[in-house]
């Protein structure tokens, strides 16, 4: 052994020397698989075509290419430049690293600024009616990310999906808030009745017969009902029912048409088009008949 | 339990102290009414499990004229035939007109062919998704009209006469004001014609809908959708006090025949076709056109003045759903100068379901026919006499459950 030699052991040599023992390991056993492939691919139809088995192809061509990277790679300049790189690496990954921190300490910073605006709003919206407070804060802070832009083939249907949740979501809202109104006057009829009740035996006036407490409960309750029907507060919110049960029902029916035109059934839309097409139809030729 | 109060009474000169709340006697009539409920359960199966009579709408009829889903029912006579000119009933959209004839010995139909009056009836029948684009022209001028076209010919006459009900009674004043030709005398039943008011709930609820929306995504409005908020204009009543009304008289089978004839009708509910409420809501209820004379139907202006047949229109004092404020001011805007307002004590169904008004009610409406109905001399002569009776304002009858304003 040389000094050139000893001088030859570094990391540079280590390397060289491991891709010419890869390059002669692959080289043989390229040769063995196109041995392999010739005598199988060798059927009468690839060669009557004069063509190339696709297999064997693109495995030539793995080959090739690796061979030549090899040669690159085992010439000392490039090894030069690759064990300079590789000082470079924990830089590099440090960098990566501080990015990344960098990204999340930003989202986490969002994250709690949004939950503090979360808190804020909750602060301001009316927290005596909780379920007008969740549809406010619903429609303000939540339903924003059912509104993020769809991307892809899919996108369209993605759209539909995402819609029919945000849908649903203020239908669920909107419902929620209908039923509470409509309790309310059974919870303050029985309110009412009690202290009837407590004015009644003051008075010593208590009825007997337990039906004439029904009586009582039912006047009571069908005022309040009265009352409440009356209000703007009970038409607003039932419109806002309605229509948030239509907006639900159509993207629902949307998305189910989406469906059935894979099956070989018409839809409602197809329908209606052609019953509009009979009763335009049956119209102008009744309108004939009676111009007749 | 502690009474909250006690009532001093002297008795045999001392001073006695009595509970303010009597106690026993609650409690025995707790007792009582125990014992009347374990009765009823006894009973009740007896009435439930056995045979009931619930059919509606049995008096025979043929169906004589069909279009599309339409049928114009022909009643048989009960009687000999005193009018010459049959009467057409011309039902809502909205439940069905099985309401005019729901059991025998109180029914309205009943009562009009006793009363010797030819009678007809519309038949809406049940709107399938394929009727969503039918609108009001299509049943006014299409409909109706070639139903009454049907009996004119049939009859050989000119002219019929009509009676409306509810949304029915608007198709019925449109109809007369589009062909006042054809039209002997009108009749209208708690019908709506003006709409801007505060007094019934649906005018309320109406006045803010997004018809549009509910329209385009239904295509027609589902019956039970209606029929739900319906139940909620008085749900105490609707929805507990009729119940708990059951339940106390289940064992009486006369009740629970009568009680299931209604809840069959009630919800018996067709879809409305969807254009038809669409121009409903928007024409009638939000813009309150009809009564106005603004509203187009098939292109045509709908002009109040146009009704020059003798009216007689009924309504509820008690009607929520069509208040008295949305059927009085029709007389005064149509060109008749023989029309007046009735109005009964009584709710919207009462009018034709209430053993008091089943009294009154057909009856009156028939003499009213058939005095319009005699011959052109006579009608003369009687014209004269109520154009008096404008200016005198006649009392009401004297049956007290009837308040009669003359041509206001």
């Amino acid at each position: 052994m040389t000094d050139k030699s000893h001088e030859k052991t570094g990391p540079e040599t280590f390397f060289s020397d491991w891709m010419k023992m890869t390059t002669e390991f692959w080289g043989p056993m390229a040769w063995m698989w196109s041995a392999f492939h010739k005598t199988n691919d060798m059927t009468p139809d690839s060669t009557k075509y004069g063509k190339k088995p696709r297999i064997k192809e693109s495995w030539d061509t793995a080959q090739k290419t690796w061979q030549a990277f090899s040669q690159v790679m085992i010439e000392p300049e490039t090894m030069k430049t690759l064990l300079k790189g590789a000082g470079m690496l924990p830089e590099i990954f440090l960098k990566i690293a501080q990015t990344g921190s960098k990204t999340f300490v930003n989202f986490q910073k969002q994250w709690l600024e949004g939950t503090g605006k979360l808190q804020e709003s909750a602060k301001t919206y009316n927290l005596e009616d909780p379920f007008e407070a969740w549809t406010q804060l619903y429609e303000q802070e939540f339903r924003k990310f059912f509104k993020i832009p769809q991307l892809g083939l899919t996108r369209l249907y993605q759209e539909k999906m995402i819609r029919s949740m945000d849908k649903f979501n203020i239908y669920q809202a909107a419902v929620t808030e209908f039923s509470r109104l409509l309790l309310l006057p059974m919870e303050k009829s029985f309110q009412v009745l009690q202290e009837k009740l407590a004015e009644l035996a003051d008075k010593g006036d208590l009825p007997e017969d337990s039906k004439k407490y029904y009586q009582i409960w039912i006047k009571i309750l069908e005022g309040h009902y009265m009352t409440l029907f009356q209000s703007s507060e009970y038409t607003q919110s039932l419109n806002k029912t309605l229509n948030a049960m239509s907006e639900f029902s159509a993207v629902k029916k949307e998305i189910l048409q989406d469906f059935l035109n894979m099956l070989p059934v018409p839809t409602h839309k197809e329908m209606d088009e052609l019953y509009k097409e009979i009763y335009l139809l049956k119209k102008r030729i009744k309108e004939l008949e009676k111009k007749k | 339990m502690i009474p909250n109060s006690r009532i001093q009474n002297r008795i045999g000169g001392d001073f006695m102290t009595q509970p303010g709340i009597a106690i026993d006697l609650i409690l025995s009539k707790l007792a009582e009414d125990a014992e009347k409920a374990r009765t009823l359960a006894e009973k009740a199966p007896e009435v439930l499990l056995g045979p009931l009579e619930t059919e509606i709408a049995t008096t025979p009829c043929d169906v004589v004229y069909e279009e599309d889903r339409v049928k114009l029912k022909h009643y048989k006579p009960a009687t000999k035939i005193q009018l010459k000119k049959p009467l057409l009933l011309v039902y809502a959209l909205i439940n069905r007109e099985t309401m005019l004839d729901l059991q025998p010995g109180k029914s309205v139909v009943q009562n009009f062919l006793q009363e010797g009056i030819d009678l007809y009836m519309i038949d809406w029948g049940y709107p399938t998704r394929k009727d969503r684009y039918l609108t009001i022209d299509d049943h006014v001028n299409g409909y109706i009209d070639n139903a009454v076209d049907f009996i004119l010919k049939k009859h050989n006459l000119d002219k019929i006469n009509l009676m409306g009900i509810c949304m029915g009674g608007t198709f019925c004043v449109i109809y007369s004001a589009l062909h006042p030709e054809k039209v002997q005398n009108l009749v209208t039943t708690v019908t709506p014609t003006h709409f801007d008011t505060d007094q019934g709930l649906l005018h309320l609820w109406m006045r803010d809908m997004d018809a549009d929306q509910i329209v385009d995504t239904y295509g027609n409005i589902p019956g039970d959708i209606m029929n739900l908020a319906f139940l909620l204009l008085n749900p105490a009543r609707l929805m507990i006090d009729k119940y708990v009304g059951f339940l106390e008289n289940m064992d009486n089978k006369k009740f629970v025949e009568n009680f299931v004839r209604m809840e069959k009708w009630i919800f018996d509910s067709p879809d409305v076709p969807g254009e038809t409420f669409r121009q409903f809501v928007r024409d009638c209820y939000q813009k309150n056109l009809l009564i106005q004379s603004k509203m187009e139907i098939g292109g045509h202006r709908v002009d109040l003045k146009k009704i020059t047949m003798p009216l007689l229109n009924y309504y509820g004092k008690y009607d929520h759903l069509v208040p008295p404020e949305a059927c009085e001011p029709l007389i005064s805007k149509v060109g008749s100068k023989d029309s007046e307002n009735v109005c009964l004590d009584t709710g919207h169904i009462g009018i034709y379901v209430s053993s008091k008004c089943q009294k009154e009610f057909v009856p009156r409406i028939a003499q009213w026919l058939k005095q319009r109905t005699a011959d052109k001399k006579k009608l003369k002569i009687k014209k004269m006499s109520r154009k008096k009776s404008v200016t005198t304002k006649t009392a009401p009858q004297t049956k007290p459950a009837l308040k009669t304003k003359k041509n206001k």
